[in-house]
């Protein structure tokens, strides 16, 4: 799976390539508008996640470029202009996900992987985890071949799970990838416990083990054995 | 009070007692030259009168120049001419008349004769009169003068001072372009002209400056955010963290979760301010509050709040829904954040007017700065505090009214659009 990452902040981009370089990802990064259109007009990628302000240029000309090639890669728009304009332009142009600055990098991760499955659904449509058989399409989970019934909420913050497996993912991630910018205005994470309380109790019915585990206060891990 | 009543009436301060001051003054003058007249004409009948009585007997003599004027034989007395004043009843009015009356002694072959000339003056009441409607009809056609000339003065030559302050009163610097007023062939016009361009030009500058100013701090600020939480996130995957070192990741990430709020709001107030949510279309409030609703579910039950909705008719406004979703939204999280464990939340529409009313403490700030940014109640110590001036920013936008009443405890807002 390669990626490539367009962004002008050496920090950011050195944080991002290190995380999604551990998720197993080969990253490329471009930190300008020339570097950027010099790597798609020569490579190809799975995936590209793309600044719009840019040192030389904007982001949105590297969608152009990119759609005028036919270009197979999914495209994330990551932007610190939270402007409803740029994400409808930038959508409209072809990008397929827009995500405002500052994210999450579980949040990022939790994106691209949604990307890759929604682009590739040719290949193998279930998430399997051992006994945990998921199909995003439908939104259906089964545990050892029997069907959960799970709320859109639970089904989101599993998905986040095993999304982000083996990975302490803090509670405010998890609020942000539930509730979105709603998400901002809650003091405290009780309802994340509520949600994981009731998704636990609905995975051990079917003899599903129990995966996550606490860290302390902050967050979770879905812990898998590799 | 207009420019022209505020003029006219300075006027008729100033010139009233200046208009009665000359009319007195010329009542004097008259009376004075009138008085003269007299003597002098009454003076020439009686030299005519001594000439005629020396040159024949006098006890014949009948003098024709006036019914009036007599001449008799007198006891001795100097030659004299003295003038009195007199009145003598006028039969054909039934009033007495005043007169200037000459009396003259002459001494002729050893007798006194007294000549007797008397003239009727004008009388007071008459020159009194036609001084005093004189004056009135003065006073009435410098008025209406004066109001004609002030109207066409104000029509013509004020017209470009009247066209400026139209012109200042559509201002709006939001829709701005460069303003330009209009040239006048009038000085002061024109000085006042230039120094409107000088200063709406500068205001746009400065407004624009601001604009850009709070786009760019926000960009700017969201980058560095975005470097903290990336380096957050890849910090918490290190082994062999100890758990206050978690801990303090977690206050860290809060304190940033808090700053990224913030700055969002701000961007969004800025954006409402700068009217740059213009597209607005028909948007149905029950919809809008059964989805704000059913999006809030969680903090509703975290708390185990009742909300009890009276919709009893469909509220349509104009509006931008992505507005109408945030002032909904921030009222209900309001309701919400201010409220008891096991509260309740009242929600109702009838006819134009929305009602969201919660149970809750008292305030501890001032009705008065409820709305006013940054200001919150000492109870909510994780709140932002910009959530109703968000909500104040967007009905200010639509010309809606908020209203806010504590009784029965509950924080009652009312809309009326």
């Amino acid at each position: 799976m390669k990626i490539l990452l367009i962004e002008d902040e050496p920090d950011l981009r050195k944080s991002i390539k290190q995380y999604l370089h551990q998720e197993g990802y080969v990253v490329e990064s471009a930190s300008d508008f020339i570097k950027a259109l010099e790597k798609t007009m020569v490579y190809e990628y799975d995936c590209i996640l793309v600044d719009i302000t840019l040192p030389n240029g904007s982001g949105l000309d590297i969608i152009k470029q990119l759609k005028q090639q036919h270009s197979k890669a999914g495209i994330i728009i990551i932007s610190a202009k939270n402007s409803s304009d740029d994400k409808i332009i930038g959508l409209d142009i072809g990008a397929d996900d827009y995500l405002a600055k500052p994210f999450n990098l579980a949040e990022l991760n939790s994106r691209i992987k949604a990307l890759i499955r929604r682009r590739n659904f040719d290949g193998n449509k279930a998430i399997v985890v051992n006994e945990i058989n998921i199909i995003p399409e439908e939104r259906t989970v089964k545990v050892n071949n029997e069907q959960v019934m799970l709320t859109a909420k639970e089904y989101d913050l599993l998905l986040f799970f095993i999304t982000n497996k083996n990975r302490v993912v803090s509670k405010n991630s998890i609020a942000e990838h539930l509730w979105g910018d709603d998400s901002d205005q809650m003091d405290n994470h009780d309802f994340i416990y509520v949600h994981l309380r009731n998704l636990r109790k609905k995975l051990a019915e079917k003899g599903c083990r129990d995966y996550i585990q606490m860290i302390y206060g902050i967050g979770y891990n879905f812990k898998v054995n590799v | 009070m207009k420019l022209i009543t505020k003029t006219i009436t300075y006027y008729l301060l100033i010139s009233i007692p200046l208009l009665l001051l000359a009319v007195m003054f010329s009542y004097y003058r008259i009376k004075v030259q009138l008085n003269e007249e007299i003597e002098e004409s009454l003076y020439k009948e009686a030299l005519h009168a001594e000439t005629l009585a020396t040159s024949v007997k006098p006890n014949d003599l009948k003098l024709d120049f006036s019914n009036l004027s007599s001449i008799k034989s007198s006891a001795p007395h100097e030659n004299s001419h003295t003038f009195y004043d007199t009145s003598i009843y006028n039969q054909l009015e039934h009033e007495l008349v005043p007169y200037r009356m000459l009396k003259s002694y002459i001494n002729w072959e050893g007798q006194t004769y007294l000549i007797t000339n008397v003239k009727s003056t004008l009388e007071d009441d008459d020159l009194m009169e036609s001084l005093y409607s004189v004056c009135v009809m003065i006073i009435g056609f410098l008025i209406l003068a004066f109001f004609i000339v002030s109207w066409l003065l104000s029509k013509i030559l004020w017209r470009p001072f009247y066209a400026t302050l139209s012109r200042l009163n559509e201002y709006d610097i939001k829709q701005h372009k460069p303003y330009q007023f209009d040239k006048s062939s009038t000085a002061e016009f024109n000085q006042l002209n230039t120094a409107l361009n000088k200063m709406t030009d500068k205001m746009y500058h400065d407004f624009l400056h601001q604009k850009e100013f709070a786009e760019n701090a926000s960009h700017e600020m969201q980058t560095p955010l975005a470097v903290i939480k990336a380096n957050l996130s890849l910090l918490l995957q290190s082994p062999n963290l100890k758990e206050n070192e978690m801990n303090q990741l977690q206050s860290i990430e809060n304190t940033i979760k808090k700053l990224s709020a913030l700055n969002k709001a701000l961007i969004l107030l800025s954006k409402i301010e700068n009217n740059q949510f213009n597209e607005n279309s028909s948007v149905n409030l029950n919809d809008k509050i059964k989805a704000a609703i059913e999006n809030y579910q969680d903090l509703i039950q975290a708390k185990n709040i009742k909300i009890e909705t009276e919709l009893s008719n469909d509220l349509i406004i104009r509006i931008n829904p992505a507005l109408c979703e945030i002032l909904i939204a921030n009222l209900l999280q309001n309701a919400i954040r201010h409220n008891y464990m096991n509260g309740t939340i009242e929600i109702s529409i009838k006819n134009e007017t929305l009602l969201i009313a919660n149970t809750g403490e008292t305030l501890s700030i001032s009705e008065d700065e409820l709305f006013v940014r940054f200001k919150k109640n000492d109870a909510a110590k994780d709140s932002l505090g910009l959530g109703l001036s968000i909500v104040k920013s967007i009905v200010t936008l639509y010309n809606t009214q908020i209203q806010y009443l504590y009784s029965l405890n509950k924080h009652i807002f009312t809309l009326k659009f």
